[in-house]
C-alpha cells in the first residue's frame, strides 16, 4: 500500500477551513441558543405557569383541543387547549376555524389573556407526522389496537 | 483517485445519462400511477398527496448542499478542478428543488395549517437554504475569472454547512408548526407501507432526473470550457 503523504500546504489548507468552519458553527450555536425562547413557535400551557406578566402579552399556545370543548356560543368558537401534562387554557375565537381543527388535535391559537381568557386573532391547526387510510384504521380498531379517538 | 479529471467524469456520466433519464420516468411515471390510486390520508384528506413532491424534493434539497459542501472542501483543500466544478453544476438544480419545496409546502400548509408561510425555526431556515443557493450562484456569476468564482462560491458553500443540522432538526429542537419527521425517525417511519413506498418510488425518480440533469449541466460546463481555451489558443 502506498502511503499517502499530506504535504505541508495541503495540511496548512485543512487547518485553516476547520478553524473557519468551528468558529462559524460555534457562532450559530451561541445564537441560537441564547435566542431559544424567541426562535420557539409556541409555548405549551405548563409553561405559561412559570411565565410571568402574560396579561396582555401577544403570545402563541400551543397543545391539542380539549375533547368535548369545542362549542360555538353566541357568534364565538370557545374551547380548551390542552397538554400532556393536563393543563389547560380557555380560549375564545371570533372568525372561522380551519378546516382541520377538531377535537383532540392539534392546535396553535395567537392571541392574548384578557381577565385569564385567551382572545385569539389568528388559530393555526397543527397536524402530526403520523399518515394513515380510513381502512387501516378500520383494522386497527377491529384488532383494538388503535388509540386515537 | 484525484487524477479523475472533469472530462472523465463527465464522458463517464454521459455514456450513462440515457440509463438514468429511462430509469427516472419509469419511476416517475409509476409514482404518479400510485400516487393517483393511494387512499387518502383519514384526517387531511386528498390534501397529504402533496407530500409525495414536497419530501423528496426536500430530502434532495439537503442532500445536494451536503454534496456541494463536501465536495467544495475537497475542491478547496487538493484544488481539485473537478471538485469545483461538480460545486458549480450542483448549486442550480439545489435552487430548483428548495423552491418547489417552499412553494408546495405553502399550498400544502394553507390546505391544513390555514396559513400559507409563518416564521418556525423549520420554514425559516429552509428559506435561509434557498438564499444560501442564490448566493451561490450569483457568487459564481460575478468574477470574471471562473477560478477566483470557484474559490469564493466554495467558502460560502462550506459556511453554509452549519444550516444544513438546523433545518433537519429544526423540529425536535424548538417547537414548530412543522410536523417532525415521518420517515427518518426512532421507533420507524409512522405511515403505512403503501404511503412509504410510494414515497420512496416518487423519491428515487426525482433522485434520477436530478443525476441526468446533474450531468447535463457538468457537460455544458466543461464543453464551454474547450471551447473557450481553443479560442484562446487561437487568437
Amino acid at each position: 500500500m502506498r502511503i499517502i503523504k499530506l504535504n505541508n500546504r495541503i495540511k496548512k489548507r485543512f487547518i485553516f477551513l476547520l478553524i473557519i468552519f468551528a468558529c462559524f458553527s460555534a457562532s450559530i450555536f451561541l445564537i441560537s441558543y441564547s435566542l431559544k425562547d424567541q426562535i420557539a413557535y409556541f409555548v405549551e400551557p405548563t409553561d405559561l405557569k412559570s411565565m410571568d406578566g402574560i396579561e396582555n402579552k401577544y403570545l402563541r399556545v400551543g397543545g391539542l383541543v380539549k375533547t368535548n370543548s369545542l362549542k360555538f356560543l353566541d357568534g364565538n368558537w370557545v374551547f380548551e387547549v390542552v397538554d400532556q401534562n393536563q393543563n389547560s387554557v380557555n380560549v375564545v375565537f371570533s372568525k372561522t376555524l380551519p378546516n382541520l381543527v377538531e377535537e383532540n388535535k392539534g392546535i396553535i391559537v395567537e392571541g392574548k389573556f384578557i381577565d385569564n381568557i385567551f382572545v385569539a386573532e389568528i388559530v393555526l391547526a397543527k397536524h402530526d407526522e403520523n399518515y394513515m387510510p380510513q381502512s387501516a384504521i378500520d383494522k386497527l380498531k377491529e384488532e383494538g389496537k388503535w388509540r386515537g379517538n | 483517485m484525484f487524477a479523475i479529471t472533469p472530462n472523465i467524469l463527465s464522458s463517464f456520466m454521459n455514456s450513462l445519462s440515457r440509463y438514468v433519464i429511462l430509469l427516472s420516468l419509469i419511476l416517475i411515471s409509476v409514482s404518479i400511477f400510485l400516487i393517483i390510486f393511494l387512499e387518502n390520508d383519514y384526517y387531511q384528506g386528498i390534501s397529504f398527496k402533496i407530500m409525495f413532491i414536497h419530501v423528496p424534493t426536500a430530502w434532495l434539497s439537503l442532500a445536494i448542499f451536503l454534496v456541494m459542501g463536501i465536495s467544495s472542501i475537497v475542491a478547496l483543500i487538493f484544488k481539485s478542478p473537478t471538485a469545483f466544478t461538480v460545486a458549480r453544476s450542483l448549486s442550480p438544480i439545489g435552487l430548483i428543488m428548495s423552491i418547489i419545496v417552499l412553494v408546495t409546502g405553502s399550498v400544502w400548509g394553507n390546505l391544513t395549517w390555514g396559513a400559507y408561510w409563518v416564521w418556525d425555526a423549520r420554514l425559516t431556515s429552509m428559506l435561509i437554504l434557498a438564499f444560501i443557493y442564490l448566493g451561490h450562484i450569483l457568487l459564481l456569476y460575478s468574477f470574471e475569472h471562473f477560478q477566483k468564482a470557484d474559490f469564493a462560491a466554495s467558502v460560502l458553500a462550506i459556511i453554509g454547512l452549519v444550516n444544513l443540522p438546523i433545518v433537519k432538526f429544526s423540529v425536535d429542537w424548538w417547537t414548530t408548526l412543522h410536523q417532525e419527521s415521518s420517515v427518518f425517525r426512532i421507533g420507524g417511519p409512522s405511515m403505512t407501507n403503501d404511503y412509504l413506498i410510494t414515497l420512496l418510488v416518487s423519491f428515487f425518480g426525482i433522485f434520477m432526473l436530478t443525476i441526468f440533469w446533474f450531468s447535463n449541466i457538468f457537460y455544458i460546463i466543461v464543453e464551454k470550457r474547450k471551447i473557450e481555451r481553443s479560442k484562446l489558443l487561437n487568437d
